[in-house]
This record gives C-alpha cells, sequence and structure tokens, in this order.
C-alpha cells in the first residue's frame, strides 16, 4: 500500500472550520453530559448576576430617587448657590437672581424655588421631618409629579399641600382634606405624589407663598432659580452669560447638575458600598466558576488526553474551554437577569425602585462572559500543559 | 519500499541529573507497509514508551523516527497534532471514548477533526460500527456497552479517515479472555483488508498468533524480531 504522506497532511491540515464546529459540539455535550458540574457553574454566574445587577439596579434606584427633582423640574438651567451638589434645603439666595436671569436673552421662563426643611405635627402628638418645595404654580418648573391624588391647581388655594402617598401612615393617617400643623400653621391636604422620597425626608409641594409663610422665610429670599429657555436658545451661551450676570451664584446645566449629584454619591458611601457588594458577588461567582471549569477539567483530564492524543491541538482544546465558559456565562446570565427582574418587581416601592437599564442588561452577558473566560483561566493552564502521552500510562 | 515505520538509534531518557532514568536505548525498529507486529516485553521495558515516540505524543531524547518516509524527529512540537491526525490511528488500553459522546460520535469526531463534512463523516461512521458489529449500537453512549463492544468502538475510531498506521495499546487488558480475542481478531482482520500497518503493544500471549512478527524488549532495547534485510 502506497501512501501519499504530502496529501495526507494537506488534507489533515485543511478543514479548520469543520474541526472547530466538531470541537464546539464536543464542548458542548460535555457540559450537558457532566450535570451536576453544570448546574454547579450555571449556579455560580447566576450568583454573581444576582448579585451583582441587583446591587447595582438599587444603586441606580437610589441614585434615580436623589435625581429625580433634577430630571423632572422641567428646567433647562438652574441657578443654585456655589458649590451644590443636591436638590436640597440649605444656602438660600436672593431674589435679585430671578430678575437678572428674566432680563437675560435666550431666557423664556425664569421660575423661584424654595426648599425648607420642616416638621408635620402629627394628630396623636409627635412629629414627622418632611422637605417643603415652594413653587411658582404660574411657571410651573419644580412643581409635583407623579400626581397619584388630587390636582395642582388646588395648591393655589391659601394652605394647600401636596404629600408623598407613601407617607400617609406616618403623618398619621393623611388623606384628601387632612388638616396638620406645619411650623405652626394648619395645613391642608389637596393631593398626593407617589414615590417622591429622596435619601433625606419626603418632598411636600405647595405654591412658594405658602412655604414663604410656613417656613418664616423673608420675601426677597430662595433656594433655586429654575430657568427654561427661549425655543432655538442656544444652553451654552445662555448659561455663559447668566454667569457673568450672577457672579454670586452658579449657573448649571440640568444634564451637568444631574451628573454632579450622581458623582457625589457615588464618590461618598453609595459608590464605596455598592461597588464593594457587586465586586463582592462578581469575585464569589469568579471563584465558583473557576473552581468548576478546574474540577471539570480535572475529572475530563483522560479525555482531554484522548482529544490530543487524536490530534486536536491545544488551541482546539481551548476554544472547547471558551466555547464553554462563553455558554455558562450566557446561561447565567439570562437566568439571573431573570431573577433580578422578578426581584425588582418584588422589592418595587415608593421608597425604593431597583432600575436595571438596558445597558446594564446588554452588557451583564458581556461581563459575565469575559470573567468566565477569565475564570477557565486555571482550566486552560491544565489542558494546555497536559501531554497527550498520558492516555498511554 | 519505504517503510512505514523507520526508527533508528531512538532513546529516551526522562528526568534529569541524579533522577535520570533511560527508558529507551538506541531502540531500531522497522516496520513494512500493511505489517502487523506486536511488542512484547516485561513490564517497564519501553513498549509503551517506543509506542507513545511513534505515535507522536511523546518526543525521543535521541535518535531518528520517520513514518512512511516522513521525518518526524525535529519537528516542532506544535506540527505532531497534524501528523497524528494525518497518519495514526490509536487503540487504547481502556478504550478512552468520549463519555458524553455517543458511539457514531466519538467516530465523527475523529473524522470532522481531519475536516470530512459532517454528511460523509456520519456515513463513514455508521459504516465503521456496521463492520464492528454495532450498527445497532451507534446511539448508545460508552458507558451503555460492554467492555468488549466500547473496544470495538474504539476500534471503529482508529480506523476512521483511513489512517496507515493503527498503534494499539493493550487492546485487550481490560477485556476477559474470549472478548479479548475477539476484538483483536476483528483489529487485524480489519487493517489487513484495508492494508493498514499495525503495531500492537501487547502482554497477551493468547493473541501472538495473529502477529506477522513479534518484536521483545527488555531494559529498553531490542532484543528480538528486528526486521531483516534493514541497512544500518
Amino acid at each position: 500500500m502506497t501512501v501519499d504522506v504530502a496529501a495526507r497532511l494537506r488534507a489533515a491540515r485543511g478543514g479548520r472550520l469543520r474541526r472547530a464546529q466538531a470541537t464546539t459540539v464536543v464542548a458542548l455535550r460535555m457540559m450537558l453530559h457532566d450535570k451536576a458540574k453544570l448546574i454547579g457553574t450555571t449556579l455560580g454566574v447566576v450568583f454573581a448576576v444576582v448579585l451583582a445587577a441587583q446591587q447595582l439596579g438599587v444603586l441606580f434606584g437610589l441614585l434615580q430617587k436623589n435625581t429625580m427633582f433634577v430630571d423632572n423640574a422641567g428646567a433647562d438651567l438652574w441657578i443654585v448657590p456655589p458649590g451644590t451638589t443636591q436638590t436640597a434645603p440649605g444656602q438660600r439666595m436672593s431674589t435679585a437672581l430671578l430678575d437678572q436671569a428674566r432680563a437675560t436673552p435666550g431666557v423664556a421662563v425664569a421660575a423661584p424655588l424654595l426648599m425648607i426643611g420642616t416638621s408635620v405635627t402629627k394628630p396623636g402628638g409627635g412629629s414627622e421631618a418632611t422637605t417643603l418645595v415652594g413653587f411658582d404654580l404660574d411657571a410651573g418648573l419644580g412643581g409635583p409629579w407623579n400626581i397619584v391624588a388630587g390636582d395642582v391647581a388646588a395648591l393655589r388655594a391659601p394652605d394647600a399641600l401636596f404629600f408623598e402617598d407613601a407617607q400617609r401612615e406616618k403623618f398619621g393617617g393623611l388623606n384628601l382634606g387632612s388638616v396638620r400643623e406645619v411650623g405652626g400653621h394648619k395645613v391642608r391636604v389637596v393631593g398626593f405624589t407617589w414615590g417622591l422620597q429622596p435619601f433625606g425626608p419626603p418632598f411636600a409641594f405647595a405654591d412658594i407663598d405658602t412655604v414663604r409663610d410656613l417656613g418664616a422665610v423673608p420675601a426677597d429670599q430662595l433656594s433655586f432659580v429654575l430657568i427654561k429657555l427661549a425655543p432655538g436658545a442656544d444652553r451654552a451661551a445662555v448659561a455663559a452669560d447668566l454667569a457673568a450676570r450672577c457672579p454670586t451664584a452658579q449657573v448649571i446645566a440640568t444634564p451637568t447638575f444631574h451628573a454632579t449629584i450622581v458623582s457625589t454619591l457615588l464618590r461618598q458611601q453609595l459608590g464605596i458600598t455598592f461597588g464593594t457588594s457587586t465586586a463582592f458577588g462578581l469575585i464569589i461567582g469568579f471563584i465558583i466558576v473557576a473552581l468548576s471549569m478546574f474540577s471539570a477539567v480535572l475529572d475530563n483530564l483522560r479525555e482531554y488526553g484522548t482529544l490530543k492524543a487524536i490530534g486536536l491541538t491545544s488551541w482546539d482544546l481551548t476554544r472547547m474551554l471558551i466555547v464553554q465558559s462563553i455558554v455558562y456565562a450566557l446561561l447565567g446570565s439570562l437566568i439571573g437577569l431573570g431573577l433580578v427582574a422578578l426581584m425588582s418587581a418584588g422589592i418595587r416601592g415608593p421608597n425604593l425602585v431597583v432600575i436595571v437599564p438596558r445597558t446594564l442588561v446588554l452588557a451583564t452577558p458581556l461581563i459575565m462572559s469575559a470573567l468566565c473566560m477569565l475564570a477557565s483561566v486555571l482550566a486552560l493552564r491544565r489542558v494546555r500543559r497536559l501531554e497527550p502521552g498520558m492516555v498511554f500510562r | 519500499m519505504t517503510l512505514a515505520i523507520d526508527a533508528r538509534g531512538l532513546g529516551k531518557v526522562f528526568g534529569a541529573g541524579a533522577l535520570a532514568f533511560r527508558a529507551l536505548d538506541a531502540v531500531d525498529f522497522q516496520v513494512t507497509p500493511g505489517e502487523l507486529v506486536m511488542l512484547v516485553g516485561p513490564s517497564g521495558s519501553g513498549k509503551t514508551t517506543l509506542l507513545s515516540i511513534l505515535g507522536c505524543v511523546l518526543t525521543a531524547t535521541e535518535g531518528e523516527l520517520r513514518l512512511f518516509g516522513e521525518r518526524v524527529s525535529g519537528r516542532p512540537e506544535r506540527e505532531l497534532p497534524l501528523l497524528r491526525r494525518a497518519l495514526i490511528g490509536f487503540v487504547f488500553q481502556g478504550h478512552n471514548l468520549i463519555g458524553a459522546l455517543s458511539a457514531r460520535d466519538n467516530v465523527r469526531l475523529v473524522l470532522e477533526s481531519r475536516g470530512t463534512t459532517a454528511h460523509a463523516a456520519r456515513a463513514e461512521a455508521d459504516a465503521l460500527l456496521a463492520a464492528v458489529g454495532l450498527a445497532d449500537k451507534r446511539d448508545r453512549l460508552p458507558a451503555e456497552l460492554s467492555g468488549g463492544q466500547r473496544q470495538r468502538v474504539a476500534i471503529a475510531r482508529a480506523l476512521a479517515g483511513a489512517p496507515p498506521l493503527v498503534l494499539a495499546d493493550e487492546p485487550t487488558a481490560a477485556l476477559d479472555a474470549h472478548a479479548g480475542l475477539e476484538v483483536t481478531e476483528l483489529l487485524t482482520r480489519m487493517c489487513r483488508e484495508r492494508g493498514t500497518t499495525v503495531v500492537v503493544v501487547t502482554h497477551d500471549n493468547r493473541i501472538f498468533h495473529l502477529a506477522d512478527r513479534i518484536v521483545h524488549i527488555e531494559d529498553g532495547r531490542i532484543v528480538d524480531g528486528r526486521l531483516s534485510g534493514v541497512a544500518a
């Protein structure tokens, strides 16, 4: 029998794609065959996804709670006290800024906003803190949203307030028409909002003059000036003009204000707390996946040796482990994100909304694939170092 | 005539320094195409080391090896899988089938790893499994087959893609006497039909009669059974 070695070598050298397909199928079959490892490794990924995504979801929810006022106030620009990093009661500014703003070209509306911290006295005694938000009813900027009962127009009545629906029990069983005492004045409930609770006390909305009376705030003071631009006006140019006209204050665009609040919170305890727990979830998941995949390789060492002996290359075996890593990542991400969605729906309430943005949903399988591939390095090293001659021992 | 196997002066030393162990010492080993040679010797004599070097899964420390005229010695290790895919079929002592794959898929894997299309690989795998008498068990996993049946699947896998050389390491070791003889007879018959060169490492003297030549190896040296008429 004559053997055409050159032809056989040529044939064996070709067919890389077929080999890749065949080894992919083998990788998947080996995964599915060892069900205990499949379940264990997938659970590792699920654990990492649930912990990381849930923690990030809570973080995004908390950030949203603290940026929602800026996002829903309807302003394009804000004039705030210098160094402001949140929408909360604080240093007050002069109402002269309003006149400056109204005289600035490109400004369609300039409205005052007053925020004061106060407490609501309950009928049975005791009190609960709240943040009173006084806004200009005619301008509408900075008013309530997510209204579940009442009409904003009702705030035109003297001493009328909108309260947070979730705080009704806390404030002693509030209903429409209920009367409570704020700062020694009687106020009447004319509406409710839902979920407007930042880190601090919940918001209660009223006409700005009502809030001035309740807080005994002088008529020439305000907390913020909210600016609505005229159609076609250039935000940056108007902001620069306003900054020049209001040197004692800071002019900030709404997206920048939003970003400032987020970055401040992340630099402080929120970032550290949630960053740590998210990293912890990913690390635990990484360890579980790494150990499971390494153990799967050790259990099947002879099979991997056989694959090498029959002519598969180290790269073929590497591809098999990469395929397995990706499948574990996709499977775990799918189950994990499903669980997070269920948990988010269960947790969702006025105090906390778990927000899992689409970017996170799309990024999770990619991040987990990278994590699982990294976790397979131990297994890969073992497989690549494997001598095919071990099958004869 | 080009020899199927032409090994000259092969040596293999494991370890280094005081712990060095010489497993093979200046082995000359030649096999003609289509010949069935049994490599016998006591445990630790170097049979398996020689088979591993012939199978390109281990490299010799010294000497030169050619398979069908193709020089193996001196090739970088990354090229050895290609030689194995192109020229060699293996039958292992413990069958070494992939547990997650059916009998058919174990055979197909070898074919598809050489670039055979899925359809052709399936047809050839079925034909080989029919030839080893397992047509009705091709969808079974190895765990669902008897020891003899697994070794027959291993023979089908070794012959997949018609390699010109088959190396078998103690193919009867895990089988009872009857199954061992049956499996070796099947291997020799199928290889002879195809003109395949075969080297079998065995202790089992009940199968010696199937060999064209028996080569004895002791202490890493060939002591008997050299091919006559080969120039040194």
